[in-house]
């Protein structure tokens, strides 16, 4: 850590797993009542902790990507926070709002679209959130008058993000434009946007764990928020097969979603590239497992999972099964959990202020391979289910009942596999807190003094 | 390659198909009243679609794929189930489901009268929107139309109507997801072991207010109008006396398949 503003990650990291943990809980809570019997069906139903659950994996990743983001904005533009004060407050109005929201669910004050469910007044807390967010940056990179391409695509994808979500403010009488436009928060965020901030938290990590040329690494990653945005966009036409919209979309969402693996392709390769021109000297070998196993998940589970089920000819069969929990589990773990991982592993030794060796825990590894091994288990056991539930119901037309009853062992083999996930989950927690406290530095001078020429 | 030349390609790629996107959003958003039959979204509708997210329903259920995987889609749900039996689900769920039966049972969700005839508006409005085909073909709550298992084809493609009546009766017209053949056993309608006997013996009822004259015309009439005569009683009639029995048959099969149908019911004596 070079600068004291730097500080607050730790604390947006600790929310972020502590975040992390609840939603590996409620997940287990959901799971469990495919399991049945349900005790808590009248208490607290599926829809409740299920939507918890997914709540909650939005709210830690987005945390995960603030406390990132204040990590490397000043490594990037190389001065202090523009203001300490507005990140501690952005964080308690966050951690508020996500409390209130997942309470609210509890008590069944909900707007009950998927993903969107918060009610538009805390909906109105999260803008607030992004503003101060913003404008904190912003006004740090302005006052320090240094801004590398990294932070710009970093940057850009977190405005997008607060852009996008304005249609979520938007319900329409007509439930088929009501979903059109759902999708423009949910798709062009994780399969668009987000992407961004993957692949600069990606460059940034590549470039500070290998040495590799900076001017290399981010031509590159042009290229590969490029392909992003070339296929995703028009790619957000494989939620519009069946919705109600014209049949045109069965071919540009075929054609353009098919080619969304292409910019997590791009990330395995750079990540491969830039491993292989620089060698895996450095001394954070745990770092370098998450961001490398990041390149790597994101490119099976979203990328090549993704497309096993885009083409309107497949998914007409599948959609709304288990291959899209299959799908979806991946992803979001491969692209978005591992790399905030990736960066959490990476800052914490100098966030704590021990030597990167000191934090090698074999703890650590054990962590990374738990978690990446249950991942991949559950993500078998997911596509099983999903595979039955497409040939039973949809294809032999077994009632929805019967076909669960009959992939019943399948959720058996989830669960098992959950719990080998769960405790790398908890090993990550344990070793996160044994590194220690953050420690105290003293405050850079102001950041022009240390400007240096671009 | 220059980073210049990469920064060109992410800048103009991004303007190009967020500007086609854009485009073919104003196109769509054209065509959505025509496509979704808005004319008939009502406010009722809108109402149901409110009860449908106050009540959290896409979290557990699908409607048109979207949703949560935990319980059965609905997007044909009125057509496949109708109204009366829709209300009276609603209204208690535990009375038509058994978890330990059935693995599965929707909670009681304390859905008022209004609300429940809201929603099923709401979800009678989405079965009419074109899907462009989907889903290719029904999908089910229970039972089974296992047309694609060999010995079930083999039972369809039969020379003998009766037992093309009895493959139709476990599969596509998917009756014994509510009918079981065995006496004193109630799923949701009326135990159908003995029905043929049973059929003569109503005709012969005072009480018997349909068209039939025969055993045979007794079953046909129960099959294409379920209310031409209601056998009461606590899962088969709402408490108005309509059946909950849906009265989609006489649109969803085939005049051929009612025949065979009947002709396997008649077997049950």
């Amino acid at each position: 850590m070079t600068y004291r503003s730097q500080r607050v990650a730790y604390a947006y990291f600790l929310a972020a797993l502590v975040l992390f943990a609840l939603q590996v809980c409620f997940g287990f809570l959901t799971l469990a009542k495919y399991l049945g019997p349900d005790p808590l069906r009248d208490v607290m139903n599926f829809a409740t902790t299920k939507a918890v659950h997914t709540n909650l994996l939005l709210v830690w990743i987005l945390t995960g990507f603030m406390g990132a983001t204040y990590y490397m904005v000043p490594e990037e533009s190389r001065t202090e926070l523009w203001s300490e004060r507005i990140a501690w407050g952005q964080l308690a109005l966050w951690l508020a709002v996500g409390v209130i929201t997942v309470v609210g669910y509890l008590f069944g004050w909900t707007t009950g679209r998927k993903f969107l469910e918060m009610p538009t007044v805390l909906k109105v807390g999260v803008v607030i959130v992004m503003v101060m967010f913003l404008v904190n940056i912003v006004q740090t990179i302005r006052r320090a008058g240094r801004f590398t391409t990294t932070e710009g695509v970093l940057v850009g994808g977190l405005a997008a993000v607060a852009l996008l979500f304005i249609p979520a403010f938007i319900v329409f009488d007509n439930y088929t434009l009501d979903r059109f436009y759902r999708w423009w928060v949910v798709h062009l965020w994780v399969e668009g946007v987000w992407e961004l901030v993957m692949g600069a938290i990606l460059a940034f990590l590549l470039i500070r764990l290998s040495g590799a040329d900076r001017e290399v690494m981010e031509k590159w990653l042009y290229v590969i928020v490029g392909l992003t945005f070339l296929s995703g966009i028009l790619g957000t036409g494989h939620h519009y097969y069946w919705i109600g919209t014209p049949r045109y979309w069965l071919w540009v969402g075929g054609v353009f979603s098919a080619l969304e693996p292409l910019a997590f392709l791009g990330m395995a390769a750079y990540a491969y590239n830039t491993i292989r021109r620089s060698g895996l000297a450095h001394p954070n070998s745990i770092a370098l497992h998450w961001t490398i196993g990041a390149a790597v998940l994101a490119t099976i589970g979203a990328g090549l999972l993704g497309l096993a089920h885009t083409w309107p000819q497949v998914n007409r069969w599948t959609h709304g099964t288990h291959i899209t929990t299959m799908h979806g589990h991946l992803a979001f773990f491969g692209a978005y959990s591992m790399i905030v991982l990736a960066i959490i592993s990476y800052a914490l030794p100098g966030l704590t202020g021990r030597d990167e060796a000191e934090t090698q825990t074999s703890l650590g590894l054990w962590a990374f391979w738990l978690m990446t091994g249950g991942i991949f288990g559950m993500t078998m056991a997911m596509g099983a289910a999903g595979i039955g539930q497409t040939y039973l119901e949809r294809i032999l037309g077994f009632g929805y009942l019967e076909a669960q009853k009959k992939i019943q062992v399948h959720y058996v083999m989830w669960f098992a596999t959950a719990i080998v996930f769960a405790s790398g989950v908890g090993a990550y927690i344990w070793d996160f807190v044994r590194a220690g406290a953050p420690r105290s530095v003293p405050a850079a001078a102001p950041a022009r003094d240390l400007r240096v020429p671009a | 390659m220059t980073k210049a030349t990469t920064r060109r390609f992410f800048f103009g790629g991004t303007i190009v198909f967020t500007a086609v996107f854009i485009a073919m959003t104003i196109h769509t958003h054209m065509t959505i009243a025509e496509r979704t039959h808005a004319d008939r979204l009502t406010e009722e509708v809108v109402r149901g679609l409110h009860v449908w997210g106050r009540y959290n329903c896409e979290n557990c259920h699908t409607l048109l794929g979207e949703g949560a995987y935990y319980a059965p889609d609905l997007t044909q749900i009125v057509a496949q189930r109708g109204r009366p039996y829709l209300t009276a689900f609603m209204a208690d769920p535990s009375k038509f489901y058994s978890e330990e039966r059935d693995g599965r049972l929707m909670p009681t969700l304390g859905l008022s009268d209004p609300e429940i005839q809201e929603v099923i508006s709401f979800l009678e409005w989405v079965g009419g929107i074109d899907t462009n085909g989907w889903p290719p073909r029904p999908i089910l709550v229970s039972g089974a139309a296992p047309r694609g298992m060999p010995y079930v084809e083999g039972s369809l493609t039969s020379d003998d109507a009766v037992t093309r009546g009895k493959a139709l009766f476990d599969g596509a017209a998917a009756c014994a997801t509510c009918h079981s053949r065995t006496q004193g056993l109630t799923q949701i309608g009326p135990t159908l072991a003995g029905i043929a006997t049973t059929a003569a013996d109503r005709l012969a009822d005072p009480a018997y207010r349909g068209a039939a004259k025969t055993a045979e015309e007794y079953l046909r009439e129960s099959i294409l109008k379920p209310n031409a005569h209601v056998v009461t009683g606590g899962t088969y009639a709402a408490p108005d006396g309509t059946s909950l029995m849906p009265s989609t048959y006489d649109r969803t099969l085939e005049p051929d398949a009612v025949d065979d149908l009947v002709a396997y019911l008649a077997t049950l004596q």
